[in-house]
């Protein structure tokens, strides 16, 4: 080789030039408001910045004015494809503070609630996912089995997205006659819908050239990362909060956490894919274990008198105007307490001074980790590569930017 | 009873045939015609027999209504008591329990003696349906009632709805009553199903 | 020496080649996008658009779009280059318009002594004809994407540009054992050599109608080859920055071209006009009752119907493929159509040939 041709640099003779592109914050891939700088060398990614932050709306200033329980109705907003499992975490954060047992059968409904919730973000990604790479019918199958756990959940919780459902101490309310009936019917349906999926995508070339060696990344680094959830699980990591440091009743379930092995989006694809077929059999054992008792902790302090009770004992009604007026009181201390949302780890820390408000409520969002390793993701791959790998991210908005 | 680890299967090796794109495309246009085929049976047998035949999940909305659940948390409303008026006591509890702080009240005085709200207003733009003005309400006096229709306004001024227009009979909500009484404590608990 | 009766009837099958496709077809095609993709997805579609309370099963939604889309602001960005702007979408529309000159949509009938033949133009090149055109359609497309000033565009552009250029090689290529088979290039001749069943097209050259199949969904840039208007990565691709009138053309012309692919797979491989096991003459017989004229314009008007029925299923087949698959990545586009459907139909070409000389294939 003479040193002519060693010294020749492609780009400066043939006077190309990089190509900046603006993806987002409105773009039809940048679901849930997020804004890419992406360079371009024809089609290839060379950098890529991520902004984020269009969709924060002070979520931990918002919670030091409200009472204790005046923050669930916030927590639902943060991962709002998995609403209920955000109010789980808050609430468990909150009882672990207070040092408060909840009944076993708060515990099984909680853990049914919340795996159905699962369900349900892990619907919304696999197929929001799917529209991504174009395949609509994958994607409106899995909208419609999303929407009968949604029918349950909302007979349940009262609404279909943010379902405010979960209490300090408890629940607000029992489930509804006929649920388990309702389960049965609606899984047998989302097990069909599911196999539906599966067949349109997991063995299609098309889609496994888009989704596999595609954003990929090693355990080592995804560690470091702080990656959690499918993501990480994707990578081999034998991670799950569940198992990790088990939280409610899963210590005494019996189910299988799925692992992948190279970290790329198929294997994220894949222990989703798992991930709800395991939830429904974790519904489906919980239903069948289910103790009969109260729902809710039997201590005047913690959990709300009920109608007939305030409106007949004065006892009864006076505390309920002390306990609203000016908040149930945490005793002062400080608390960290994760559970495994539908992303990875939804960390909830606590801080209270002794009164009535929290004093401080920081939420560890998953989404955020992850989404800060999209240029390590992505650098280098083809811009047609950004969307698989983004969707198996998975950034939901209302949770990175809080 | 364990929670175990499981690899799953990245079917990593294609046989030349599963790489040929046929077969996998004539398998997945066999599911999407077998929805086409199941779907177009049930669409034309409810044209022929005018049976609910329809296999498909989407309601024809305006003509037909979602089945709307006891629990379900529509539009708060104020009861109206058979004498005709509120039930509110204008103590104040919502108010301070609310949230984005959407309720304002201001309590008056008649003339036996009892407490009501002279104007009770909720900003139903901010409004975020939370239910704590229910669970807070001693005297189930603010009730979140199955309305979810025409909540939306072009005007937003339009959406701050005054103690007339959130007031209804109590025999309207008599379905949310119950739901609402059976909790924390109530009377429905201990129940498998 | 053009005759009256002749440049009437010229006139007479042009109208009605407009009137099938712009007029019929490409309002029809976009019902048929809506309502297939609904029920395929466990819809219901589109059902709203209502003239006098009649929404005739949402038929009258193209008519609405149509409408909307007409009265819509004509948007031109800033930057753009005007002329080139405006010139694009027609320049993508015309050529999928007068592709269909070549295709025989009927027999040869004998109409009052007056011998018609139902194709605008028998060309003795029919076959290289179509791909000339199809191949101008190129042009609009990148016109179009480099006149918005917008990188979205541009990159869309790109994108077609190299995909439609490499996959009309291949699709010129499928087509060749084909061209062996019927010893013609004249689209009237193949069809009129399918007159025998045993000698369709889709009987002897299967692999060919896939290839082909393929390399034109890649022509006319639909899912799974929509990386040029991918809209999860492009916004809309070559497309973004029209609106109006201008967008309804560039959507016309996918529609047209969807009726022009599924009009040439007909004619090469599905028999045109043809019944299977029924010629034209003998149709002709069986209708005699009807007196000659009678029978010959009976025989035609079954003729143009049955060429109507199979363009309408193979169009439904394209867009129940449409609604079933993902998208490629660009890289496998291009990998695809180079390295895969061009030796395979390099290799299909060698086979007919074997065929052809061995006598395994019929001689036709």
């Amino acid at each position: 080789m003479t040193d002519a041709k060693k010294d020749y640099d492609f780009h400066k003779e043939s006077h190309t030039e990089r190509m900046v592109i603006n993806m987002g914050p409105s773009h039809p891939a940048t679901h849930g408001t997020v804004k890419f700088l992406v360079t371009l060398d024809g089609e290839t990614i060379e950098d890529i910045d991520v902004e984020i932050g269009y969709l924060h709306r002070a979520f931990e200033k918002e919670c030091e004015n409200q009472q204790w329980s005046g923050v669930f109705p916030y927590t639902d907003r943060l991962d709002y494809t998995a609403s209920v499992l955000n109010n789980i975490g808050y609430a468990l954060a909150v009882e672990k503070l207070i040092g408060l047992k909840t009944p076993e059968r708060c515990d099984y409904i909680r853990t049914i609630i919340g795996e159905m919730a699962r369900m349900s973000g892990h619907y919304t990604n696999l197929g929001a996912g799917a529209l991504e790479l174009g395949a609509l019918s994958a994607f409106i199958y899995f909208v419609e089995a999303r929407e009968l756990v949604w029918d349950l959940l909302e007979s349940v919780c009262g609404a279909r997205l943010t379902h405010n459902y979960v209490r300090i101490g408890g629940l607000i309310s029992e489930l509804p006659d006929g649920f388990g009936l309702g389960v049965a019917k609606a899984f047998k349906k989302n097990r069909e819908l599911w196999s539906d999926f599966d067949k349109l995508l997991t063995k299609n070339r098309i889609f496994l050239d888009r989704m596999r060696d595609v954003g990929g990344i090693s355990a080592e680094k995804a560690i470091e990362w702080g990656f959690t959830g499918p993501c990480l699980r994707a990578c081999g990591v034998p991670f799950d909060v569940r198992k990790a440091e088990p939280y409610l009743i899963y210590d005494q379930l019996d189910f299988e956490i799925p692992l992948g092995s190279t970290g790329d989006n198929f294997d994220r694809y894949l222990v989703r894919m798992e991930e709800i077929n395991q939830s429904m059999r974790i519904v489906e054992q919980c239903l069948e274990k289910m103790p009969e008792g109260p729902i809710n902790v039997d201590d005047p302090n913690w959990r709300q008198p009920s109608k007939d009770e305030s409106s007949k004992k004065i006892e009864s009604l006076i505390f309920h105007f002390k306990a609203v007026i000016e908040g149930q009181k945490v005793p002062a201390g400080e608390v960290y307490q994760p559970i495994e949302g539908a992303n990875g780890e939804v960390g909830f820390y606590v801080v209270s001074n002794g009164g009535g408000k929290p004093y401080k409520c920081r939420c560890r969002p998953p989404s955020f980790a992850l989404t800060s390793a999209m240029p390590q993701l992505v650098t280098g791959s083809m811009l047609a590569d950004l969307i698989p790998t983004f969707d198996m991210i998975n950034l939901i908005g209302g949770e990175c930017d809080r | 009873m364990a929670i175990t680890f499981k690899k799953v299967d990245r079917n990593a090796k294609l046989t030349l045939w599963e790489a040929s794109y046929v077969p996998e495309i004539l398998r997945g246009m066999s599911i999407t015609m077998r929805h086409f085929l199941t779907n177009m049976a049930g669409l034309v047998m409810e044209l022929a027999g005018g049976r609910k035949h329809r296999k498909i999940m989407t309601l024809y909305y305006p003509e037909e209504d979602p089945v709307i659940p006891p629990s379900y948390r529509g539009r708060p409303a104020l009861v109206r008591r058979s004498d005709g008026l509120e039930k509110c006591v204008a103590c104040g509890l919502c108010e301070v329990i609310c949230p984005p702080h959407c309720i304002s009240i201001v309590g008056a005085e008649r003339e036996n003696g009892e407490r009501y709200p002279l104007t009770y207003t909720l900003d139903g733009s901010r409004c975020i349906f939370c239910g704590l003005c229910e669970e807070a309400c001693p005297k189930e006096a603010i009730i979140m009632s199955h309305d979810w229709k025409n909540l939306c306004e072009y005007d937003r001024s339009k959406m701050i709805y005054s103690k007339e227009q959130l007031l209804y009979p109590e025999r309207n909500l008599v379905r949310r009553l119950e739901a609402i009484r059976g909790r924390y404590f109530g009377i429905k608990r201990y129940k498998n199903n | 020496m053009i005759t009256l009766p002749d440049l009437v009837e010229t006139v007479v099958k042009i109208a009605f080649i407009l009137g099938l496709t712009i007029g019929f077809y490409a309002p029809i095609i976009g019902w048929i996008e809506r309502k297939q993709s609904a029920v395929m997805q466990d819809r219901i579609g589109g059902n709203r658009a209502a003239i006098l309370g009649f929404t005739v099963i949402g038929l009258f939604h193209s008519l609405a779009d149509a409408i909307k889309l007409i009265f819509k602001e004509d948007f031109v960005p800033r930057g753009a280059e005007t002329a080139l702007h405006r010139l694009a979408p027609v320049i993508s529309v015309v050529p999928a318009l007068i592709a269909f000159a070549v295709i025989p949509f009927g027999g040869t009938y004998n109409l009052w002594g007056h011998e018609t033949r139902l194709v605008i133009a028998d060309l003795d090149v029919g076959v290289l004809y179509v791909f000339a055109i199809a191949s101008l359609a190129t042009y609009g497309v990148v016109i179009a994407g480099w006149a918005s000033n917008n990188n979205w565009s541009l990159l869309g552009a790109l994108r077609a540009a190299a995909q439609m250029f490499s996959y009309e090689v291949a699709m010129g290529l499928t087509i060749i054992g084909l061209v062996m088979f019927y010893q013609s290039l004249s689209l009237v001749e193949i069809v009129d050599k399918q007159e025998n069943f045993y000698h369709w097209g889709i009987i002897w050259h299967f692999p060919a109608f896939i290839l082909f199949l393929t390399c034109a969904i890649a022509e006319n840039k639909r899912i799974p080859f929509d990386t040029p208007e991918a809209e999860s990565e492009l916004v809309a691709g070559y497309f973004t920055e029209y609106s109006g009138m201008k967008f309804i053309m560039f959507w016309t012309a996918e529609f047209l071209e969807i009726v022009t692919i599924s009009a040439l797979c007909v004619t090469l491989f599905f028999g045109g006009h043809q019944i299977p096991f029924v010629t034209v003459s003998g149709l002709i017989d069986f209708l005699g009752f009807l007196g000659p004229n009678g029978a010959n314009a009976a025989a035609m008007l079954i003729g143009v119907a049955v060429f109507i029925i199979k363009l309408t299923l193979l169009i439904m087949l394209q867009m129940s493929i449409r609604w079933t698959l993902p998208r490629f990545r660009y890289d496998q586009v291009m990998k695809l159509g180079w390295k895969m459907i061009l030796p395979a139909s390099l290799i299909w070409i060698f086979l007919v040939g074997a065929g052809i000389l061995t006598g395994v294939m019929p001689a036709v």
